[in-house]
């Protein structure tokens, strides 16, 4: 491995800006690392050169660990996004510069500079002055600088972000040449996804912090794993749909074949977030024309012409039962029925010939081809007795935070009294209720009506910058660590997985339980690309997590369970009871891996 | 009657003699101005100083004391400005370069010299160091003398002086950003070749104008060190102090003569800062 960065973090003013990054990158690879600004896409790769400290978590290059090794000894090659050339040395001078400082006789330090000059295509320009050349120029002399002293590993931290766009197309395919030419491995950060998607072998997406996902581009587009790399890369349409078979969802009127198996959780009428890119939906007058299943039928609200691909928005109203897993600012698309599903669609320029369209015709939509993301959160039910309850619920920090991020969609039920309310609870994505003043037993019940994925939010709860995971011994993980990868990503909270055993533990014992620990950790990374950190606690299971949770930062307590009510219950109390307090101030999360109710279970 | 054309026409033809009006009498008023508030003085001095002819002239600046006089002030600030020059890099640089607790506090110490009058500033040294001061008992038993000798008139002058390099070069050194300095050390750089290749050459230009303000200020100053020097003639005098007191002598021509060349030391040192600022203007640099 060339790149080795293992559960790197760093905080600002205690925010995890990098948050767990576990990365491998191959010797002689091109790796991109594609997040939004302040995605702490950079921190990371100044992280890497040793320009920026991290709090935590290990550095290797080349196998040898530089985590504390002063930047000047990492030998890596820099390119900053402002080029950052020595402003009163000639280029000549700005090149040599490394070769100087490692005292290389001047005839070879003339010898190479020449040598990389003709790489980057700017031979003659020794003698001039930085300010006497185009940017684009100057990018190629700070490309050639870092290259100098043959560094193993080439960083550039958004290098065209400064640069027109034909320059960028021209720069991009030099560095590209470069690169392979040489073999160094390098890592690039950038916002833009046409750039990582023309220069990279592999792509790993960044958010709040968190390396979402890596993976080859194709791989990446075509079978996300996440909402936000779902519509980061490329357009999507994310679409509420319903398992019916394990390879077959049923989205509004149409049951589409996928390839991906539906989560693994899934069984028959299970919601599922399905992605939809745009190019994948098909156009006709009629459905009896279209060679696709049929979505439904709607009308195009707007047109737009993008040179080879036309660009149209069409809604598909109320009746036709299809359900967006994203909202939809309705402020922003005035046309848009109430209940009606958006639907972004591109069509080649021939196809836009063959059938012109305008704003208000009628058309029929269907789909070649869909993802089911593996996310559990495929919507939020608030779950209160009042509108003003479900208000206030909705702008807790912890609850604000996750819609505005997830931007899944909402349904609120109002209950009056604690009626289970067991058909809405069974097939939401996740339930959100008031956790004041409740006991356990209500919370339980809850649960046993089919609520599988819950989140209790008491008045006055913090956002969380802390999120620790506890399973009971006994209870299955699986699904308790699906659901916190899902959620983890939306706040900038750092995950523990807390594991606690007796004092008076046998050798056997403790073995037993971090192997349990580290098992989980490895099978978290493996299917959900999630790093967790672990903590090995000795003692009671309810005073250490109570220790745990009160600490200077807000948590967030996640649960896994599992058994029948009283169980649940019993669980709750033996392990969480102090979270029933009065003045407690944690959001619980729990997650049910029990069994299914009979009816539901049979498909699977 | 006037096509709309026309009127337009005509109007543009009135605003346009207006607006030179207007040019014109500002260029007038801020010429007069100058002239009256600046020019004027300067010019006297110089037809005062040669009044009674250039022999007088000759023997004012022959003067032992008037020589003394600027063998001190030559002295002062040859020993101030390179000071000065020293603790401004490092006081802009560690600004910033670095975020440390109390970063604010020092900003706003950098500036204190600017705020507080030289008079003010020259009292605070004699009750800080004078005989009935704090540290006065302790220096008279060991025989330093600092108040009315030459360390108490280099420390006035430091401290009116500190503000010039540090306020300079501050602002430049924000604005071109750390990056050089950040691809410097990834290119395997250590901290002194850092600064003395990439960072020095950077601001040089910045801490010549610094150093030249800084200059100006040490040799003119007067209030500060009006207080701590105790006029003693031909030894504690500076310049600007001679000045006074030949002129409370009435002795007219010699005052204006020491004076004179003090106003030439500035006129120099003015003309080389303005090319400096006409080098740096037409290099791109700051």
């Amino acid at each position: 491995m060339s790149i080795r960065f293992e559960q790197v973090t760093k905080r600002y003013r205690g925010v995890p800006v990098v948050n767990d990054v576990t990365l491998e990158v191959a010797k002689g690879e091109f790796f991109v690392l594609l997040g939004a600004s302040g995605s702490g896409k950079s921190t990371l790769l100044r992280g890497i050169a040793g320009l920026t400290d991290i709090d935590h978590g290990r550095i290797a290059l080349h196998g040898r660990d530089v985590t504390f090794v002063n930047p000047r000894d990492r030998g890596v090659g820099f390119v900053f996004q402002h080029y950052a050339l020595f402003r009163n040395m000639s280029i000549a001078d700005n090149i040599e510069f490394a070769l100087r400082i490692r005292g290389v006789p001047a005839a070879r330090r003339r010898e190479r500079r020449r040598e990389l000059l003709r790489l980057v295509a700017l031979e003659g320009m020794d003698e001039r002055l930085p300010s006497q050349l185009s940017g684009g120029q100057q990018q190629r002399v700070a490309v050639a600088r870092a290259l100098a002293h043959e560094p193993g590993v080439l960083l550039l931290d958004e290098p065209f972000g400064a640069l027109d766009a034909k320059i960028r197309t021209e720069l991009r395919r030099t560095v590209r040449e470069v690169q392979r030419r040489l073999g160094t491995t390098t890592i690039l950060v950038t916002h833009d996804q046409e750039e990582a998607f023309s220069l990279a072998d592999r792509i790993g997406v960044m958010h709040m912090g968190r390396l979402l996902e890596t993976g080859q581009p194709q791989q990446l587009y075509r079978q996300p794993a996440t909402r936000f790399v779902a519509t980061f890369l490329g357009a999507a349409n994310l679409l509420l749909g319903e398992v019916a078979t394990p390879y077959r969802v049923r989205v509004g009127q149409a049951m589409i074949n996928h390839a991906s198996q539906a989560r693994p959780d899934a069984v028959s009428s299970t919601e599922v977030v399905t992605v939809v890119r745009p190019e994948d939906i098909e156009l006709a007058r009629h459905r009896q024309v279209l060679a696709n299943p049929c979505l439904g039928e709607g009308q195009v609200l707007e047109t737009s012409f993008g040179g080879g691909v036309g660009r149209l928005l069409v809604q598909v109203g109320a009746g036709a039962n299809l359900r967006a897993a994203a909202r939809v600012d309705a402020q922003v698309h005035p046309g848009l029925a109430p209940g009606a599903c958006l639907l972004e669609v591109t069509r080649t320029a021939a196809e836009a010939m063959a059938m012109p369209l305008a704003a208000g015709d009628s058309i029929a939509l269907g789909v070649r081809r869909l993802h089911v993301l593996p996310t559990p959160v495929s919507s939020f039910l608030f779950r209160a007795p009042t509108r003003e309850a479900v208000l206030e619920l909705r702008q807790s920090p912890l609850v604000a935070q996750l819609v505005q991020s997830t931007r899944a969609n909402l349904s609120e039920t109002i209950v009056a009294e604690e009626q289970p309310g067991t058909a809405t609870l069974r097939s939401a994505g996740l339930v959100v209720v008031d956790n004041t003043g409740r006991t356990p037993a209500e919370i339980a019940s809850l649960v046993a009506h089919g609520a599988r994925r819950l989140l209790c939010v008491p008045r006055g709860a913090a956002l969380p910058r802390r999120v620790i995971i506890h399973c009971p011994d006994d209870a299955p993980q699986g699904e308790a660590m699906g659901l916190v990868a899902s959620l983890v990503r939306h706040i900038n909270a750092e995950a523990t997985f807390v594991s606690v055993m007796r004092r008076d533990a046998v050798a056997a014992e403790r073995t037993r339980v971090l192997r349990r620990l580290l098992d989980t950790r490895a099978e978290v990374r493996a299917s959900h690309g999630l790093d967790l950190r672990t903590e090995l606690l000795e003692g009671a299971v309810s005073e250490q997590l109570l220790a745990l949770a009160s600490g200077p930062d807000p948590a967030l307590l996640v649960m896994g369970i599992d058994g029948d009510r009283a169980e649940i219950e019993a669980a709750l109390v033996r392990d969480l009871g102090w979270l029933f307090d009065a003045d407690a101030r944690w959001p619980l999360l729990l997650s049910y891996s029990g069994p299914r109710p009979a009816a539901l279970a049979a498909v699977l | 009657m006037a096509t709309p054309a026309a009127w337009l026409e005509e109007r543009g033809h009135a605003s346009r003699w207006r607006s030179r009006m207007v040019r014109g009498l500002l260029i007038g008023i801020a010429a007069l101005f100058l002239g009256v508030i600046l020019l004027l003085p300067l010019v006297t001095v110089f037809v005062e100083a040669f009044d009674r002819g250039i022999g007088f002239y000759r023997e004012a600046l022959v003067d032992p004391d008037a020589l003394a006089a600027m063998r001190l002030t030559l002295l002062v600030t040859a020993l101030v400005v390179p000071l000065n020059t020293l603790f401004g890099i490092a006081a802009a640089y560690a600004i910033a370069r670095f975020s440390f607790r109390g970063k604010s506090v020092l900003t706003t110490l950098i500036d204190l010299p600017f705020a507080v009058s030289p008079v003010i500033s020259g009292l605070a040294y004699v009750l800080v160091f004078g005989a009935s001061g704090w540290f006065g008992p302790w220096l008279e038993e060991r025989d330093i003398e600092v108040i009315f000798a030459l360390p108490g008139i280099v420390l006035v002058t430091l401290f009116v002086t500190f503000p010039y390099v540090a306020r300079e070069l501050l602002p430049l050194m924000q604005m071109l950003g750390t990056d050089e300095e950040e691809a410097a050390i990834s290119l395997g750089a250590g901290g002194w070749t850092t600064f003395f290749k990439v960072t020095l050459p950077k601001i040089q230009w910045g801490v010549i104008y610094g150093v030249i303000l800084c200059n100006a200020r040490a040799m003119g100053e007067f209030g500060a060190v009006a207080v701590v020097s105790g006029h003693i003639r031909g030894l504690t005098t500076t310049m600007p102090l001679h000045v006074e007191i030949l002129y409370n002598e009435f002795n007219q021509v010699a005052a204006f003569a020491v004076a004179s060349v003090l106003s030439l030391l500035a006129l120099v040192t003015l003309a080389i800062k303005t090319a400096i600022e006409w080098r740096t203007g037409h290099r791109g640099g700051h």
